[in-house]
């Protein structure tokens, strides 16, 4: 069984060298390579979670058989393994669901370029999760903002051009900041692994030494990522990117890029700086706070949204929010309660962008509110998905986004002072997420009114309507039906999900 | 009785509501049939449980640690699903004839008849958990039944309807998960399950809390400022209306803040407390509030609406007067508003479904060409208003007799404010029976010559109603010491 | 069990409620349904004189009834518990025995003289049914035995009587018995709050001389429960035109055909008395209010209600308004004798119900003659009327003196019995100040109320084209005024015995 152990370094190098593979290969088989490699991967780390849950404890991969500080460390517990496997599944139903946009829309010489950045961007998310040494990871979110910028461009029209650069610029500026974060770690500790970064920092915190110093660093660690999970004040790239990206970009990049940068801050929290230091610092009220605004106007910005895309984009802000304020919480609970949420927005927030694609279909492939009037009713399958994803936003019980809600407010109730703010503010961004979601859920199943008048004027689609059955579209209908499914799972049968989680955090801590 | 069948009790009218687009039926009489038949085997069910409590609870589901749909049936919980299950078949009655016009009637009873289970599963729930999930799920369903007309007016009001619903869930949600770290159970226990060793330290919490969280299950009882959904929700269809406008939503609303005062936080932590004042200040404004507006209110399902709201107070009232009397009164009030309502409200509907009118001053000289209808309307008059003798009396005598007991100065001035509004119903509803039985001289009765009577199955739920209204009126020991044995129980410390 | 109160309530109530069927039937026949033809059918000479035979018939019985019931031993009957362990209760008394008398009275008379009148007004049957249903009703509420049950019947009166109002269906009518309808529903839900309060803090409901309230639970909650018991009293006064709710009864009176004016000004009006006099003396205690702010209160209350009403009749145009301004006055005289809490005082009340019932019945009554052979309506068209019927005039004097209080007459007792309770009351200023006010008051009253007989007897020099022939009314009209207008005299001219029952029920009540 040990052979297992080496799963984890396979499916990054899998990954990595699957992308130069793509590119001598055309669109089609670059498709069944990825679709292929992804699967691989997804099985390889399901097995990699059986195994440390079976064994109980995480171990230590050392890349080359040296040991640190020379080699380069892989360590693998419960969490990493478990986020490895639902990323595959979330990246392959995204994929998936916008397999007819990307054919649409990518040039055909250029189908293949699109599986060698998503296979990058995988690479680079499998080694954010497992690796054990900063630099490493500074690296591989080099890599990862790049294949995404690639993500973002593939469209190739004058907006997504600009969004991939405005996404760039921001990125960058977040990447300057942790280099930074790192290079004072590396500055006060002499060391760049992280499990002896940890050691040094805890020595530090009893001494009281480099207090200052210390906190600065984990400042400008947190605010990098923040900046390109895009935390509220920085999140100006992202209703652009995610909202003019193709399909599959635009779930990728909300659902799991950005996760991946928040499950590396989660990864700085413990392995590096260890949890204590992180919640005696002040740090983590600032992210409170930018959590708890994020929230609110992250869902403003939607409500004025007309949009359907960028209203999905605007409340990934939001939801990026409620992140925050887990952390900010500075409670394990509230760790495993963001972490969960990490997993119900990504499911959902897919969910809800290929389901708004469906909807777009139906109606002409316009995005205007106006124009999706009774799409409900035209594509029916995606009228379902976008109304379960629209309810799981809204925390409705039974679907995802209840339970992390659930977590949020319980993890708040142990504490004092943040505790009223904290459920206010989700009781407030609950009903101002029921404002714009089931606005569209209304809107979708308005039918279209058939002897207009001056009332319903302005209900009126004004492009061109078709019905579409889930047969015309089978890998997408299959996507979306996955997806429902996931979503009820994580909704319904969330206690070993948790329990899974909880582990994992003991390991990590 | 097994425990299983308190989940067959629920899933029976899900189940069958599901069925109704999916079957083809021969004709409407059979769809009738059908529909009937579930929905009285689904009361008859409901009836036989109650004779035969089961003691234990049955866990349907279980989400995570202690947290799951459990259900069970307690003295409160009897009560409410008693109630529906006695108006559920009656409304069904009505609402088949009076769909026969509308549009799109099999989705219409989909909804119907779905919302019956859930509206079952809310009075079945054993834990605050299971209600707040079926309390989630009924605004859900029932919002394609207020946007059943898919006109714009229906589109604004089910949005209205469903901010306001979902907002107010989002709010009971604090104060469940309040109750859920705080408390020793999720269960409903009575007296409250508050944990003061867990609490400690953070007592000073609790009011705030509360006041969130009634305010949030009250939402749905349209407790000012939280009640223009209830007026524009009456674009829809009249049986939905009457029936969860009236009783089931609303009751729900009222039911679901008995439960956390009564069984989750305890009356006993939340007497006296800044709390229960403001909340009593609140309720007392809706009170006279609801009936002003109704006064002002030209437009007969309108009026009755915000007669409603008014009403859905006097049950609020009670609540937060946390006495075992208060109780009494609330549930009593409950009980019987709901006739009264459902009645008024089903009046209005057979004017409109026979006539289309739907203003007051188009009602002239009806009384003497719908006699039975508004003979009918008059007796529920003259129940809302608390003539003695009719049902309406005996929950307000309750009502401000609690409020006297209870030596509370707020109290006393929610007592004028029960008159007052009483005083302000007489206006309302009178306005409108001295309309359509005496006209005036002038009046020229060939302008109605075509309107009539409905026919039988409007009227038999309408009679059944002003039967009932008549007992409980006349001969309400019984019940009320029925109620009083559940609000002892419920009422412990 | 005593089923003679029962039936003696049920008889004129059951039989009021078939007419009314009876009558609405016969309408929605009339009307038409779809694809049907309305039938136009006047209502027979015949037809009405079945309809005055059986009303006739069933008045007789049921006032005879209820006379035997009320004058034959003590009788009570407990129907069935309302709510609470309260039930529905009759219990007979002295006050019962008077109110049930004069109720009677009045009614037999008013409704006879109804059988001619009406032929003008029309819709006979819809207006006998809410009559005789009235009865049984009023009924009910003098033999009602405890707190409750008063107040059932109050609210079903203040119901069945509003039809009698509203009885001609002009708007002006309606617009009048809605706002009847809402100053009593207002009144009567004053008086709920009032009962509420009671509720905690008496041992029972059932009336009993000398109040029932529980003075041990009663202790630290006095200011409460007088507020609770002002409330009570302004409420209950509102039906007795009692300041400052008083406003809906000049509307109402002369809108109303004038049987239903007189038997409202008359009875009605009373039964707010009646309740007054059961909550305060029956429930309360006198000894509760008495020497604090709610007396002294009411007492105001009283006292300017009497100025202000005869001042507005004074100056009021329209006959049958300066009545109705006139009753508003004359009932706070009533109302100004339960304040002072006396047994003499007590008593004058008591005599001055009798007394006022007698003559301002008669006066309407004497309206209705002038609006029925003359659709005269305003007090300077009335006259040279004592020339045309003198008969009738000559009853109208005799109220008229009757309601100034001038010796011989029923009224002149009544207001002697006040003036002397006031007087002995001892309450500082007010033992002078009632009688007072009651002075002015008199000679307000003979201010608006003689002129009319002046003018009647003496038209003057303008009036000598005038055609004076005799015009009396029919009989049917002009027995019961000759009735009212000689019980008015020999209650004057031999008060011991009433004097002796009123003396009696004012010793009970007040040791």
């Amino acid at each position: 069984m040990d052979f297992v152990r080496n799963f984890p370094f396979i499916s990054i190098i899998l990954s990595l060298f699957s992308g130069p593979l793509s590119s001598i290969l055309n669109g089609k088989w670059a498709k069944r390579l990825n679709t292929a490699v992804i699967s691989v991967i997804g099985i390889m780390s399901q097995a990699v979670l059986v195994y440390v849950l079976h064994t109980g404890e995480e171990f230590v991969y050392y890349m080359g058989h040296f040991p640190a500080p020379w080699g380069n460390e892989i360590r693998v517990g419960v969490l990493e393994a478990f986020m490895a496997v639902f990323f595959c599944v979330i990246m392959l139903l995204c994929m998936m669901g916008g397999i007819a946009e990307r054919q649409k829309e990518i040039e055909e010489t250029k189908q293949n370029l699109y599986y060698i950045v998503v296979n990058l961007l995988l690479c680079s998310l499998l080694a954010l999760i497992y690796t054990n040494d900063l630099f490493t990871a500074y690296v591989f979110v080099e890599i990862n903002t790049i294949s995404a910028c690639g993500l973002i461009m593939i469209k190739q029209n004058g907006r997504t051009i600009e969004a991939a650069t405005r996404y760039m610029i921001m990125s960058l500026l977040g990447s300057g900041m942790l280099l930074l974060g790192i290079c004072f770690l590396y500055d006060l500790t002499g060391q760049l692994l992280m499990s002896n970064i940890k050691e040094q920092v805890q020595l530090l915190a009893v001494s009281g030494q480099y207090h200052i110093p210390l906190v600065v660093s984990l400042g400008l660690m947190s605010v990098g990522l923040a900046i390109k999970s895009a935390l509220y004040p920085f999140h100006a790239w992202l209703p652009d990117a995610y909202g003019y990206s193709t399909l599959s970009s635009a779930a990728i990049l909300s659902s799991l890029v950005s996760k991946g940068y928040i499950f590396l801050l989660v990864k700085i929290f413990y392995r590096v700086i260890g949890f204590d230091v992180v919640c005696d610092s002040k740090v983590i009220n600032v992210l409170f706070v930018f959590g708890i605004i994020g929230m609110i106007m992250g869902s403003v910005s939607a409500i004025k949204e007309k949009d359907i895309r960028r209203m999905i984009a605007f409340s990934s802000v939001a939801q990026i929010g409620y992140i925050y304020m887990g952390f900010g919480l500075g409670t394990e609970v509230a760790v495993v309660a963001s972490v969960y949420h990490i997993l119900s927005h990504a499911a959902t927030k897919s969910l809800l962008f290929v389901a708004a694609s469906g909807l777009t279909d139906a109606s002409g492939g316009s995005r205007h509110f106006r124009d999706l009037t009774g799409a409900g009713y035209r594509n029916k399958l995606a009228g379902v998905a976008f109304t379960v994803g629209a309810l799981s936003m809204v925390g409705i019980p039974m679907f995802s986004g209840f339970i992390s809600k659930l977590l949020f407010a319980q993890a708040a109730m142990g504490h004092t002072h943040k505790m009223l703010p904290t459920l206010i503010a989700l009781a407030i961004s609950t009903v101002l997420n029921a404002v714009y979601f089931m606005k569209t859920v209304i809107r979708i199943y308005t039918p279209v009114p058939k002897n207009p008048d001056e009332a319903t004027v302005n209900v009126l689609p004004t492009t061109e309507c078709r019905n579409i059955s889930a047969k015309e579209q089978p890998v997408k209908s299959v996507a979306l039906f996955l997806f429902i499914v996931l979503n009820l799972i994580l909704g319904l049968n969330s206690e070993p999900i948790i329990r899974l989680l909880e582990i994992g955090i003991n390991m990590f801590g | 009785m097994s425990e299983i069948f308190m989940l067959i009790v629920i899933l029976l009218p899900l189940l069958g509501g599901i069925l109704v687009p999916l079957l083809h039926f021969k004709s409407r009489r059979s769809m009738l049939i059908y529909m009937e038949t579930v929905v009285v085997l689904t009361s008859g069910l409901m009836f036989l449980l109650l004779l035969n409590r089961p003691e234990e609870a049955l866990t349907v589901f279980r989400f995570t640690g202690n947290l799951s749909i459990t259900l069970r049936i307690d003295g409160l919980g009897s009560l409410y699903a008693g109630l529906v299950a006695f108006l559920w078949p009656f409304a069904m009655l009505y609402s088949f004839e009076y769909m026969k016009h509308e549009h799109n009637e099999k989705s219409f009873f989909l909804f119907y008849m779905v919302t019956y289970g859930i509206t079952l599963g809310v009075a079945l729930s054993e834990n605050i958990l299971t209600m707040y999930f079926f309390f989630e799920m009924l605004s859900l369903v029932t919002l394609p039944l207020v946007m059943h007309t898919r006109t714009r007016e229906a589109i604004l009001a089910s949005r209205t309807y469903l901010y306001y619903m979902l907002g107010g869930a989002a709010f009971a949600f604090i104060g469940m998960i309040f109750i859920l770290t705080y408390g020793t159970t999720a269960s409903f226990v009575p007296g409250g399950v508050l944990d003061m060793v867990k609490l400690d330290g953070r007592t000073n919490m609790i009011p705030v809390i509360f006041v969130l969280c009634f305010c949030g299950f009250a939402v749905k009882t349209a407790m000012w400022p939280f009640s223009s959904w209830l007026p524009k929700a009456g674009v829809a269809p009249t049986p939905v209306t009457a029936l969860l406008h009236a009783v089931a939503v609303v009751n729900t609303g009222a039911f679901a803040t008995m439960r956390v005062t009564y069984f989750s936080f305890g009356p006993g932590v939340l007497r006296g407390t800044g709390a229960q004042y403001f909340l009593m200040a609140l309720i007392v404004f809706t009170i006279v509030y609801g009936c002003s507006r109704a006064l002002k209110e030209t437009h007969i399902k309108r009026r009755l609406a915000w007669s409603t709201v008014s009403n859905l107070s006097y049950i609020l009232f009670g609540v937060i007067l946390m006495t075992p009397m208060g109780l009494t009164g609330a549930m009593a009030h409950m009980l019987f508003h709901s006739f009264m309502k459902i009645c008024s409200f089903f009046c209005a509907g057979a004017v409109m479904y026979k006539t289309g009118r739907n203003y007051i001053h188009e009602l002239d000289g009806f009384g003497r060409k719908m006699p039975k209808v508004f003979t009918i309307f008059t007796v529920s008059a003259l129940a809302l208003m608390g003539v003695p003798g009719l049902c309406g009396f005996v929950s307000k005598w309750n009502l401000a007799k609690a409020a006297v007991n209870s030596e509370n100065g707020l109290a006393y001035i929610g007592v004028a404010a029960l008159l007052c509004s009483a005083l302000l119903t007489a206006i309302y509803m009178l306005t409108i029976v001295v309309r359509a039985f005496f006209p005036g001289k002038d009046f020229d009765y060939e302008t109605i010559r075509d309107v009539e009577d409905p026919n039988w199955m409007m009227l038999v739920p309408l009679l059944v109603f002003v039967i009932v209204m008549l007992i409980f009126g006349l001969h309400s020991g019984p019940v009320m010491k029925l109620l009083e044995e559940i609000a002892a129980d419920a009422v412990i410390g | 069990m005593d089923g003679m109160i029962l039936i003696s309530i049920a008889l004129p109530a059951i039989a009021g409620i078939l007419l009314l069927l009876n009558s609405f039937m016969e309408h929605l026949k009339a009307s038409g349904t779809i694809g049907k033809e309305p039938v136009v059918k006047k209502t027979t000479e015949e037809q009405l004189r079945s309809l005055h035979i059986f009303t006739g018939i069933i008045m007789a019985v049921s006032a005879g009834l209820t006379m035997a019931t009320a004058w034959t031993g003590s009788r009570s009957l407990k129907l069935f518990v309302l709510l609470d362990e309260i039930p529905v209760y009759f219990q007979i008394d002295e006050i019962s025995k008077l109110f049930a008398t004069i109720v009677t009275i009045i009614w037999l008379l008013a409704g006879f003289y109804a059988f001619v009148y009406m032929k003008h007004e029309g819709e006979e049957k819809r207006y006998f049914g809410f009559y005789l249903l009235l009865y049984g009703v009023l009924i009910g509420l003098d033999f009602s035995g405890n707190l409750i049950t008063m107040y059932l019947f109050y609210e079903l009166m203040t119901l069945t009587s509003m039809p009698l109002v509203l009885h001609n269906g002009s708007r002006e009518s309606i617009m009048a018995a809605l706002k009847y309808l809402f100053y009593s529903m207002c009144g009567a839900y004053a008086g709920l709050f009032g009962i509420f309060f009671l509720y905690r803090y008496c041992d029972s409901f059932t009336f009993t001389a000398g109040g029932t309230l529980n003075m041990a639970a009663v202790s630290g909650h006095e200011g409460l429960l007088l507020i609770a018991v002002f409330v009570m009293l302004v409420g209950f006064g509102a039906k007795a035109g009692m300041f400052p709710l008083h406003s809906w009864l000049p509307a109402a009176h002369p809108v109303a055909p004038s049987p239903a004016s007189a038997f409202l000004s008359g009875i009605i009006v009373k039964c707010g008395v009646l309740a007054t006099i059961r909550s305060v003396y029956y429930i309360v205690g006198p000894g509760f209010i008495r020497g604090t702010w709610v007396q002294y209160t009411w007492m105001i209350l009283t006292l300017v209600t009497v100025f202000m009403g005869s001042l507005l009749a004074f100056r009021e145009p329209v006959f049958k308004k300066r009545l109705a301004y006139s009753t508003v006055s004359q009932i706070s005289y009533i109302l100004f004798g339960l304040s002072l809490l006396t047994p003499t005082a007590f008593a004058g009340a008591l005599l001055h119900t009798v007394a006022h019932a007698v003559v301002k019945c008669g006066l309407f009554l004497t309206a209705g003659v002038f609006l029925y052979q003359y659709g005269l309506t305003r007090v300077e068209q009335l006259k040279g009327m004592g020339k045309k019927m003198p008969v009738t005039m000559w009853c109208y004097t005799v109220f008229t003196l009757a309601l100034i209080g001038i010796p011989p007459t029923a009224g002149f007792i009544s207001k002697w019995f006040l003036a002397q309770g006031s007087l002995q009351s001892g309450i500082h200023v007010f033992s002078w100040l009632g009688p007072v006010v009651l002075l002015i008051s008199a000679l307000l009253t003979a201010g608006y109320l003689l002129p009319v007989t002046m003018k009647g007897f003496f038209p003057g020099e303008e009036a000598e084209g005038m055609d004076f022939k005799k015009e009396e009314p029919s009989p049917c009209m002009l027995i019961p005024l000759i009735i009212l207008a000689v019980l008015a005299v020999l209650l004057g001219l031999l008060p011991n015995p009433l004097i002796q029952y009123v003396t009696q029920a004012a010793a009970s009540v007040l040791q």
